[in-house]
């Protein structure tokens, strides 16, 4: 308030000095009048520089927010002084939000779902980056595109129409291909006045183990009807026929065969089940790989006289190989079924009188190699990759004949991840097929 | 895609044809992969959905095109806005044709499971180019929408690649034919399928010569590939 008054004083001061020095140069009538307007004039023309000088520096404040003010009046310097106070607090504050935008545009970007901030008329105003991984939209150049422009599925286009934004829907993408399929979840979540937040989810992999579940407890489901039914098909022959002393011994022993092939089915499972349930693995327990041997030579004799009955041929078993590494660190049992799975496949995948090789030897990197070699069928290059599934058989006709459960290579991966080897399958279809597991140098000794 | 205007009305007319279009060739997309997954699968499934949407991209050629109609007659569109409509309107022709080339697909597949000898039928090849002519026909909406010259030239040249597998492919199922007579039908329903894919890559490639068009102001058809580069470098 005093500097509007100093302006006044600024002026009367400007016409008295004026009026006095026009009076004390040269004093007659009615100079007086004109020394006020002189002094008047004077203090104009100053004021106007001193205007000039202010918007001057009112421009220049843009780019140089620290310019300090030019020496000016006092009404002007308080003015100035203001001004720079609101403008330093002012953009303190945008440089604050600033900050904060940009935190929560690192976290969107962050996020593993696809973020897109829609406008009302549906036109992108932002999308993250993994927007461009899931949809192909460049958050650059897309911006203000209309959403429905790049993402065509009709689907999306039906909700953005219908303005439904209840249920979250799954769409394509239409980055997928018959290689890397990707399905993603959707979901628009609406805020103030039409505008869209759209989030998806990669949901792929989900679909797929939920698809696999699904065929699992289907598959488990046939493979345990399939002995139940010859079993119930037994139980009533014998219930409504009566049948001879003779044909009774013949049923029952077909019927035990079939209740040992349901239980084999479920001891497999039940070890599946167990391997998965607990990945950790011990390393202090060494096992003698020698009697492991023995008994692998003693059922597998055993398994041939059984397959082949006593008269036929039976198959030439053939152990080779170095007595060292003689330990190997693991459990016992595991390794033991492995290595049985491994050899009974051999068994039953040669015709009789084919021959088995079975090394255990040590390799160059001091580790040690257990392989399974026979002259049997082979397996044909495009199964290979599958034959670790469960149920995956490669002739869905020698299902019955050869009486395996479907799962021992489910089981043989699941042993051999657990004692870090590795196993690698060599095959030509009819010449052979040929297994071998290598064991890390600091599980053997 | 669209510059202001001073009636903003008129941009958001403009707006909503293209949408409309763009809605349409999601239809078209759609269709293609369904029919491109019957003849993976040989499955009839999905052919009654094939000939709903169908209808329902011919019913939206008719709408887009009465919108372009009001447009141009209401706004007297000039310069860009004209090529713009213009275009469109050519699109969704050739959008309507690649939809009925991918139902065509599906009644061929339709009569190839009913002869029941789609086991013999040499399909791999022609998944190649389906899924290539799928590719382009999406890439070549998004370079529409984008109004994307580089990527419009890029899809041009890739068309070269069906019609060379659709060489290709035709030599093999002569040999098929000869080999086999009793096959003949079904070789020729796959002919069939081929020249449809080959087709639905021509529709993607004519697409791409009205974005030069209307972002150019040249009209591309029927001129060489290097003709096109040196219109779109100057």
């Amino acid at each position: 308030m005093p500097s509007v008054f100093y302006r006044f004083t600024m002026l009367f001061l400007f016409m008295a000095v004026g009026a006095v020095s026009v009076v004390l140069v040269k004093p007659s009538e009615g100079i007086l009048g004109l020394g006020i307007a002189a002094g008047a004039f004077i203090w104009l023309i100053w004021d106007n520089w001193c205007s000039l000088q202010f918007i001057l520096w009112v421009h220049r404040i843009e780019d140089e927010p620290d310019a300090p003010p030019p020496w000016l009046d006092n009404i002007r310097q308080e003015t100035a002084e203001y001004i720079q106070r609101t403008l330093r607090r002012q953009s303190h504050r945008t440089k604050e939000f600033e900050n904060q935008l940009y935190d929560f545009q690192s976290v969107l970007q962050a996020s593993p779902n696809s973020v897109i901030i829609l406008n009302a008329q549906d036109c992108i105003e932002w999308c993250n980056r993994t927007a461009s991984i899931h949809f192909g939209l460049d958050a650059k150049r897309d911006l203000a595109q209309r959403i429905t422009h790049l993402l065509r599925s009709p689907a999306l286009i039906k909700k953005l129409a219908e303005r439904d934004f209840a249920e979250p829907f799954v769409v394509e993408s239409p980055l997928a291909t018959d290689t890397h399929p990707m399905r993603l979840e959707v979901l628009f979540l609406p805020h103030g006045q039409g505008r869209l937040f759209m989030l998806s989810r990669d949901i792929t992999a989900i679909e797929q183990a939920e698809a696999m579940r699904r065929n699992f407890v289907a598959e488990v489901s046939h493979e345990i009807r399939t002995p139940l039914t010859v079993l119930a098909g037994f139980i009533e022959t014998l219930q409504t026929l009566s049948p001879s002393e003779e044909e009774r011994g013949s049923i029952l022993m077909r019927m035990a065969h079939q209740a040992e092939r349901m239980k084999n089915l479920v001891n497999d499972l039940l070890t599946l089940s167990r391997l998965e349930n607990n990945a950790q693995l011990r390393l202090d327990e060494w096992i003698p790989v020698a009697s492991m041997l023995e008994r692998l030579g003693i059922d597998a004799r055993s398994l041939s006289t059984h397959l082949n009955g006593q008269a036929a041929p039976k198959h030439e078993i053939i152990f080779e190989g170095a007595d060292t590494p003689d330990e190997i660190a693991g459990i016992k049992t595991e390794l033991q079924s492995a290595f049985s799975n491994l050899v009974n496949n051999a068994i039953r995948y040669t015709p009789p009188g084919g021959k088995i090789i079975v090394t255990w030897q040590m390799n160059a990197e001091g580790g040690a190699r257990f392989s399974v070699r026979d002259n049997g069928i082979g397996i044909a290059p495009e199964h290979i990759p599958r034959l670790m599934e469960r149920f995956y058989r490669v002739d869905l006709n020698r299902s019955n004949a050869s009486s395996g459960t479907g799962l021992g290579l489910a089981i043989v991966r699941h042993v051999l991840q657990r004692h870090d080897a590795k196993l690698e399958i060599d095959s030509t279809l009819s010449h052979g097929a040929c297994f071998s597991v290598t064991f890390p140098a600091e599980r053997v000794r | 895609m669209i510059e202001k205007h001073l009636s903003s009305q008129f941009d958001s007319d403009l707006n909503d044809v293209c949408s409309r279009l763009m809605e349409m060739g999601g239809l078209v997309e759609t269709q293609i992969q369904r029919t491109i997954s019957a003849l993976a699968e040989f499955s009839v499934d999905e052919f009654n959905n094939v000939v709903d949407t169908e209808t329902r991209i011919d019913q939206m050629e008719v709408e887009i095109d009465r919108m372009l109609t009001a447009v141009v007659a209401r706004r007297q569109p000039a310069a860009r806005d004209l090529r713009l409509l213009l275009a469109i309107s050519k699109i969704t022709t050739n959008l309507e044709r690649a939809g009925d080339e991918a139902c065509k697909i599906g009644m061929r597949v339709k009569s190839l499971v009913e002869s029941g000898k789609t086991r013999q039928m040499p399909i791999g090849d022609l998944r190649v180019a389906s899924n290539l002519a799928a590719s382009l026909i999406q890439r070549s909406l998004n370079a529409f929408a984008r109004l994307d010259v580089p990527a419009a030239i890029s899809i041009y040249k890739e068309d070269d690649l069906i019609d060379r597998e659709f060489k290709g492919f035709t030599r093999k199922l002569i040999t098929y034919m000869m080999e086999n007579p009793h096959i003949i039908s079904s070789c020729l329903d796959l002919l069939f399928i081929a020249k449809a894919i080959e087709r639905i890559g021509d529709h993607a490639k004519n697409i791409t010569e009205f974005i030069i068009y209307i972002v150019h102001g040249t009209d591309v058809r029927h001129s060489k590939l290097e003709g096109i580069e040196a219109i779109v470098v100057h």
